[in-house]
């Protein structure tokens, strides 16, 4: 791939000197501090009233609990995060092609496919980076306000830390992946839109369609990458990880959608991919 | 002509290239050598824009072959930055400042024969080092993206409209610094320009680009040595002087104005041999300047013929 290495420091360079990349960076790790902090201070009053009234119930047990409100804090990031990326994707190119800075690099060291997949490494790069900062503060700042531990009701272990633990990770890891497809998409949009504010509105637009709309396709839903995504709407299994560590027994988990939620992104990432070379090497720029 | 030939810095045949069914670029052929700063001229949508951008690879041509010091538009970053362009509008990003996006331009060459200090230095920008790209001036942004494309060395150099936004000290400086670069590191220039006095004082070539044709191409001193001397005559005794300049056919009247003045073209004759005809012949010469042919007459005349 002719000049990805040069490339890729050109975008690293752009990222590390401008504000775009820093919000993404800090944003979804600010939010989730703010939920927790708002979310603290509601029940801090609602336990005082109930310590008053000496009532205590199930609830208070569970909201006592620092897993929940880290996956809580998680999901809210994530949420913020995947629209950030997909907005940032669909940014990069159409600005750099609005601006005339993309000229510079294709003539003097990259070729087209090389700057796409940079862009595209350098995009997935940030928000990794973005989830493991939204995931030190999301827990330290759980760990602050609330306790670590297993569900315990009435000296009665509901669920081990262990097993909160395996859960945690199931679901953070089914909340990722379809992150780089969300990624490509915007990439794509950004390839094939007019401008940098056209190719931004499409790309949330759809994005924000899909989300709406995702209960109407039913079970066809499960083949689109933003189903599993941590979003407005949430159906990801994040939002049902959230339920199971505080111990609630009422959550159906379906083995297949799980199957899905793995799988059903990487073609849509790989077909994204194949769509904007294909769309790159063929514009005016 | 072989398309590989060392002398060549940029060689294009039979260039098509339309927009639906309006061509803009009809068959055209052009040639730039190696040491030579060639001057695209044309009106107004004449294709000087998209010919620069189909040779950088920015747009795809119809048809036709365009070499670059051998690379190819489509192989071309593989000339690691001895090919550079710097575009009529400026191409920074602004967000970036001038030391920054010269450091990011720094990146991007193989090796670096300028450090971004020594090329604000060389552009007069150092004290806007600082500054966001978007908070310079039109003048200074040309600047800054010019300093851009120095930082490597390049061999061959092409500016789309270089002098648009700057003031005249400005377009002195970037004129000593084309005509520096090319006289002492050897760098080719293709230049587009509406600007034709300052081509006329840096160019070595110059080609006409009309209606996505190129109608003259040449040498500079050769094509305007080609075209003839321009004379404005005046005299007390108009009608004697219009029968001498009649009888001969080395002269050839063009138009006559309002102040008197007979405006003359002469071919194999010379302002001192007219002056003598017409003294010989007892028509007092009240006043004959002598207009030396410019680019922008010959300009002027290339285009108007091809308008008629």
């Amino acid at each position: 791939m002719n000049g990805f290495v040069i490339a890729l420091k050109s975008e690293l360079f752009i990222a590390r000197n401008t504000f775009s990349s820093k919000f993404i960076l800090f944003a979804p790790a600010a939010f989730a501090i703010l939920q927790s902090l708002l979310t603290w201070l509601t029940e801090v009053g609602t336990s005082t009233r109930n310590n008053l009234m000496s009532n205590s119930n199930f609830d208070d047990i569970v909201n006592l609990n620092a897993y929940g409100h880290f996956v809580d804090g998680m999901s809210t990031g994530l949420t913020i995060l995947s629209l950030l990326v997909v907005a940032q994707a669909a940014y990069s190119f159409s600005y750099d092609r609005d601006t005339g800075i993309v000229r510079h690099i294709l003539i003097r060291r990259a070729s087209r496919p090389a700057l796409i997949l940079a862009k595209l490494f350098q995009i997935n790069l940030l928000a990794i980076t973005s989830i493991a900062i939204l995931m030190i503060t999301s827990y330290l700042i759980s760990g602050f306000l609330w306790e670590f531990g297993a569900i315990i009701e009435d000296g009665f272990e509901l669920i081990s830390e262990e097993e909160i633990l395996a859960e945690i990770s199931m679901g953070l890891k089914l909340a990722i992946v379809p992150l780089p497809a969300a990624i490509a998409f915007g990439l794509f949009v950004s390839t094939i839109a007019q401008s940098a504010t056209q190719a931004i509105t499409t790309a949330l637009g759809i994005t924000l369609a899909i989300d709406i709309f995702k209960s109407m396709l039913g079970s066809y839903a499960d083949y689109l990458y933003a189903r599993f995504q941590p979003s407005l709407i949430d159906a990801s299994y994040l939002q049902d990880v959230s339920r199971i560590v505080r111990g609630y027994s009422d959550v159906l988990v379906n083995a297949d959608v799980l199957q899905l939620n793995l799988w059903a992104p990487l073609p849509a990432f790989v077909i994204f991919v194949g769509l904007t070379i294909f769309s790159i090497k063929r514009k005016n720029i | 002509m072989d398309i590989n030939d060392n002398e060549i810095a940029l060689t294009v045949k039979g260039l098509n290239k339309s927009y639906g069914s309006h061509d803009v670029l009809k068959n055209l052929d052009l040639e730039l050598k190696k040491g030579a700063v060639l001057g695209l001229v044309g009106l107004n949508g004449s294709g000087k824009t998209t010919t620069i951008e189909c040779l950088l690879g920015l747009q795809s041509a119809n048809s036709g072959l365009i070499s670059l010091l051998t690379f190819s538009p489509q192989s071309l970053c593989e000339a690691n930055g001895k090919v550079i362009g710097v575009f009529d509008t400026p191409s920074l990003h602004p967000n970036l400042t001038v030391h920054q996006s010269l450091e990011h331009a720094a990146l991007l060459c193989e090796k670096i024969v300028r450090t971004p200090q020594q090329v604000e230095t060389l552009l007069g920008i150092e004290r806007f080092s600082k500054f966001k790209i978007r908070n310079l001036s039109l003048g200074n942004k040309r600047r800054a993206s010019i300093a851009h494309a120095l930082l490597g060395g390049p061999d061959l150099i092409i500016l789309d409209e270089p002098f648009n936004g700057l003031d005249a000290g400005g377009v002195d400086d970037v004129l000593e610094l084309i005509r520096y670069l090319n006289q002492q590191e050897g760098t080719s220039f293709l230049l587009s320009s509406h600007q034709l006095p300052y081509l006329e004082n840096i160019c070595s070539h110059v080609a006409i680009l009309h209606h996505g044709k190129i109608c003259v191409n040449g040498a500079i001193d050769t094509l305007l040595s080609d075209t003839g001397l321009t004379i404005k005559l005046r005299t007390s005794n108009e009608s004697a002087a219009m029968t001498v300049v009649n009888s001969s056919n080395k002269i050839e009247i063009l138009s006559s104005d309002s102040e008197g003045y007979i405006n003359l073209s002469l071919s194999d004759m010379n302002s001192a041999e007219l002056n003598r005809l017409l003294v010989e012949n007892q028509v007092a010469v009240d006043e004959l300047i002598v207009k030396t042919p410019s680019l922008t007459d010959l300009f002027r005349e290339i285009t108007s013929e091809n308008s008629a």
